[in-house]
C-alpha cells in the first residue's frame, strides 16, 4: 500500500498570513483572538473571534480583483499557494492529471447569501461559490489540479475527513499528489447559529479551562499538500492513520462518556498499526464548551488509561474554525513535529480538574516527537482522529 | 478481491417510494410541486405510526428525506448485534446539501434550524435512530449520481474499514419553500429542471443478484447531477439559475 507523505502547509489565520505567523504564535502561546462590535440578526453585539487581519484580506483582493467579493476563494487559494510553494520541487514532476483535490467546508462563501438575502451586491463568482462543490472545482481549476475532486462537508470534522479521503486517493492509486484545502468564514449566518445555541463565550474561548462557557469562532484557510511517499528524498511526516466514528447520541451536543471518540481514535490507532503508547503528543478538539472538553478528558483516558500523553487545545490561538479546523490543526502538528516542540493552550487560566494531568499549559520542547494524534468532533455526533508519523532518518 | 453485491436498496422521489422487495408505490395524491414534507409526514405515519413524531417533525426536508428512505429499506437494522452497528458505516452524498436549510435559516435565523445548516447532519439523525457508530462520510459532489458514495462504500468494505455501509444520495431543494420567488413565477424550463434535479429516478440498479462491482449494505438514491446555483436576477429576488459546471 502507498505511504502517504506530507510535502507543504500553507495557512491563512488570525494569526497572520502564512505558517511563520502560525508557528510564532504557537511558540508563544499568544492568542490571536480579537474582539469586534458586529451584527448579529439586527442587534449589535461584542465578538471575541479569530479574524483574518483586514490588511490580509485587502491584499489578497489586490492581487486578485476577479475574486474580490469571495474571501472563502481568496484566503483558500493564499494558503494553497503556500502549501504549494513548498512542495513545488515534487510537483514539477506530477502530470496536473494525477493531482487530486479535496476540499473540507462547512458552509464555504457563505457570507455571500447573507448579502443576497439582505438585497446587497454580490457577484456572480461569489454566490457560485456559495455552494461548495463550486468552491472546490474553482480552486481545483486554478491549481490545475485534473484528477479526482471532492468536496467533503461534515460539520467540524470536516478537515480530518478530507485529509482521509486524500490519502485514499494517493492509495487506491489514483492520484500521486493530493492538494486538500480547508476554508470557513465569519459570517453573520455563522455567528447568529451559534449565538442562538448560546455556544460562544463573550470574553473568548478558554479550552479545558475550569470555569470555560463557550467557545469562540475563526475564520481562515489551511492547506496541505499529501503525496505518494516514494516522492520525497528525505525523511518525511507521513499521515500513517485516520479513523471516524459517530456517537449516535446528540445532534449538537457529544456523548457525555466520549465512547464515540474513543472509537475513532482506535481506528486510527489501528490504522496507523501502532500502540497507544507511541503517541507523543495529542492536539485535542479543545473548543471550550463545558460538554466538549468534558467529553475530550473522558475518551483520552478511555484509551489512553492513566497514561494520556501531552495534550492541549490551539483553539485559544486562532478560535474554531470549524471545516477548516482539521486541516489547520494538522498542520500546526506538522510544526510542532519538525521543531520538537509540545504546543501549549493560550487562554487557559485555571485547569479543569477533570482534565488528565497531561494537560500542557504552556509550550514544551521534547527530544522526540514521532507520533501525534490530531482529533476533532462536530455536529451530529461525529468524531475523527489522525495519526501523524515521523520518519527517522 | 472480495465480492461485493447490493443487500437493499430504496427509493424516495415525486414518483413515489418503495424498496427493492415492494418496488415503486405512488403517492396517494399526485405530487403538485417537489417533493414536500407533506408527503414525507404521512409516508412517516404509515410506516411509524408508532413512534415519537416530534424528533421527525424537528428535521429539515433533508434529513426528513434520508431519514425516510433509510426506514423504507428492507433492512431490519434493530436486529443487529452491537458490535455490527459499530462496523456499520454511512456515507451521504449530496450536491445541493443543506443549502435548501441554509436560505430558510439566512431568512429567519433560529436555533431549532442551525443543526440542519449541514449536509452531514443527516448521518446523526439516522446513526441515533439505528444507534450506528461506524465510520462515516459526507460528501458533496458536483458531479452526483451516487457514484462517490458506492465507490467509496466499496473501498471501506475492501479494507476492512466497515462490514456494511449505507449510502445516501440526496438532494432537497423544495423551490417553493425555499426561495421567496415562488415556483410559478420562475419560466417553466427552470422549474422543470428544479424538479428534476430533486428526484430523477433510481439510477442504480437495486436488485440483489445486481452484477454490479459494488456490494453495498444498502442504497437510497435520487439524483442527477443538478447543475443549480444562486444567481441574483435584475429584480433583486433570489432563484435558481441552470448553469453548466465546468471544472
Amino acid at each position: 500500500m502507498n505511504k502517504i507523505a506530507i510535502a507543504g502547509c500553507g495557512v491563512v489565520t488570525a494569526a497572520g498570513l502564512g505558517m511563520e505567523a502560525l508557528q510564532r504564535a504557537v511558540f508563544s502561546n499568544a492568542s490571536a483572538l480579537q474582539r469586534r462590535e458586529l451584527l448579529i440578526g439586527k442587534t449589535s453585539q461584542s465578538v471575541v473571534a479569530g479574524f483574518v487581519a483586514d490588511e490580509i484580506t485587502a491584499q489578497l483582493r489586490g492581487a486578485d480583483a476577479a475574486h474580490a467579493d469571495s474571501r472563502a476563494f481568496l484566503f483558500a487559494a493564499a494558503a494553497l499557494r503556500e502549501a504549494v510553494k513548498n512542495a513545488a520541487t515534487i510537483l514539477d514532476s506530477v502530470p496536473a492529471t494525477r493531482r487530486g483535490f479535496v476540499l473540507s467546508t462547512t458552509k464555504a462563501n457563505i457570507e455571500a447569501l447573507d448579502k443576497l438575502v439582505r438585497q446587497q451586491p454580490v457577484s456572480a463568482v461569489a454566490q457560485r461559490q456559495i455552494q461548495p462543490a463550486f468552491l472546490a472545482a474553482d480552486l481545483a481549476a486554478v491549481f490545475d489540479c485534473r484528477g479526482p475532486v471532492q468536496c467533503v462537508s461534515a460539520a467540524c470534522i470536516s478537515g480530518l475527513s478530507a485529509l482521509q479521503q486524500g490519502a485514499a486517493f494517493i492509495q487506491r492509486g489514483i492520484a500521486d499528489v493530493v492538494f486538500v484545502a480547508g476554508v470557513d468564514l465569519i459570517s453573520q449566518f455563522v455567528l447568529s447559529g451559534f449565538n442562538s445555541l448560546k455556544s460562544l463565550d463573550p470574553e473568548g474561548c478558554r479550552p479545558f479551562d475550569k470555569s470555560r462557557i463557550g467557545l469562540s469562532l475563526g475564520e481562515g484557510a489551511a492547506a496541505i499538500i499529501l503525496v505518494k511517499r516514494e516522492l520525497l528524498a528525505a525523511p518525511a511526516i507521513l499521515l500513517s492513520g485516520c479513523g471516524t466514528s459517530n456517537d449516535a447520541n446528540h445532534l449538537t451536543g457529544p456523548s457525555r462518556d466520549g465512547s464515540g471518540l474513543a472509537l475513532a481514535i482506535q481506528r486510527a490507532l489501528a490504522q496507523a498499526r501502532i500502540a497507544p503508547d507511541n503517541i507523543g503528543y495529542v492536539n485535542a478538539h479543545g473548543t471550550g464548551t463545558p460538554y466538549n472538553d468534558a467529553m475530550e478528558s473522558l475518551a483520552l483516558r478511555s484509551v489512553f488509561g492513566d497514561r494520556v500523553p501531552p495534550f492541549s487545545s490551539s483553539k485559544g490561538i486562532f478560535g474554531h474554525t470549524l471545516g477548516m479546523a482539521g486541516v489547520l490543526e494538522t498542520a500546526l502538528c506538522v510544526a510542532a513535529q519538525q521543531n520538537n516542540l509540545l504546543p501549549g493552550t493560550p487562554r487557559l487560566r485555571e485547569r479543569d480538574p477533570v482534565a488528565p494531568d497531561s494537560l500542557l499549559v504552556e509550550p514544551r520542547a521534547v527530544a522526540n516527537l514521532n507520533y501525534i494524534l490530531k482529533i476533532n468532533c462536530g455536529f451530529g455526533g461525529t468524531n475523527a482522529a489522525l495519526v501523524l508519523q515521523r520518519e527517522l532518518p | 478481491m472480495k465480492d461485493l453485491t447490493i443487500h437493499a436498496a430504496s427509493y424516495l422521489g415525486p414518483e413515489g417510494f418503495g424498496n427493492d422487495e415492494t418496488g415503486l408505490r405512488a403517492w396517494p395524491a399526485p405530487l403538485k410541486e417537489n417533493l414536500s414534507r407533506g408527503e414525507l409526514d404521512g409516508l412517516h405515519w404509515s410506516l411509524l405510526s408508532a413512534s415519537d413524531p416530534s424528533r421527525f417533525l424537528r428535521m429539515d426536508l433533508m434529513c426528513r428525506i434520508g431519514f425516510m428512505a433509510t426506514e423504507l429499506l428492507a433492512v431490519d437494522f434493530d436486529a443487529l448485534p452491537e458490535a455490527r452497528r459499530e462496523s456499520l458505516g454511512v456515507i451521504v452524498e449530496s450536491f445541493t446539501g443543506s443549502l435548501n436549510t441554509d436560505i430558510r435559516f439566512a431568512q429567519t435565523p433560529r436555533p431549532s434550524i442551525f443543526a440542519y445548516t449541514l449536509p452531514s447532519t443527516v448521518i446523526g439523525e439516522i446513526c441515533i435512530r439505528h444507534r450506528l457508530k461506524g465510520p462515516v462520510l459526507s460528501l458533496i459532489a458536483p458531479d452526483t449520481d451516487g457514484a462517490n458514495a458506492l465507490t467509496e462504500a466499496a473501498e471501506w468494505l475492501r479494507a476492512g474499514d466497515a462490514e456494511m455501509v449505507l449510502c445516501l444520495g440526496i438532494e432537497a431543494i423544495n423551490v417553493s419553500t425555499a426561495i421567496p420567488f415562488p415556483c410559478r413565477k420562475l419560466s417553466r424550463h427552470t422549474a422543470g429542471t428544479a424538479r428534476r434535479c430533486c428526484w430523477d429516478g433510481l439510477k442504480i440498479c437495486p436488485a440483489k443478484n445486481c452484477s454490479s462491482p459494488a456490494r453495498l449494505g444498502t442504497f437510497a438514491e435520487s439524483c442527477v447531477p443538478c447543475r443549480n446555483t444562486l444567481a441574483k436576477t435584475n429584480r433583486g429576488k433570489l432563484r435558481l439559475h441552470n448553469t453548466l459546471w465546468n471544472p
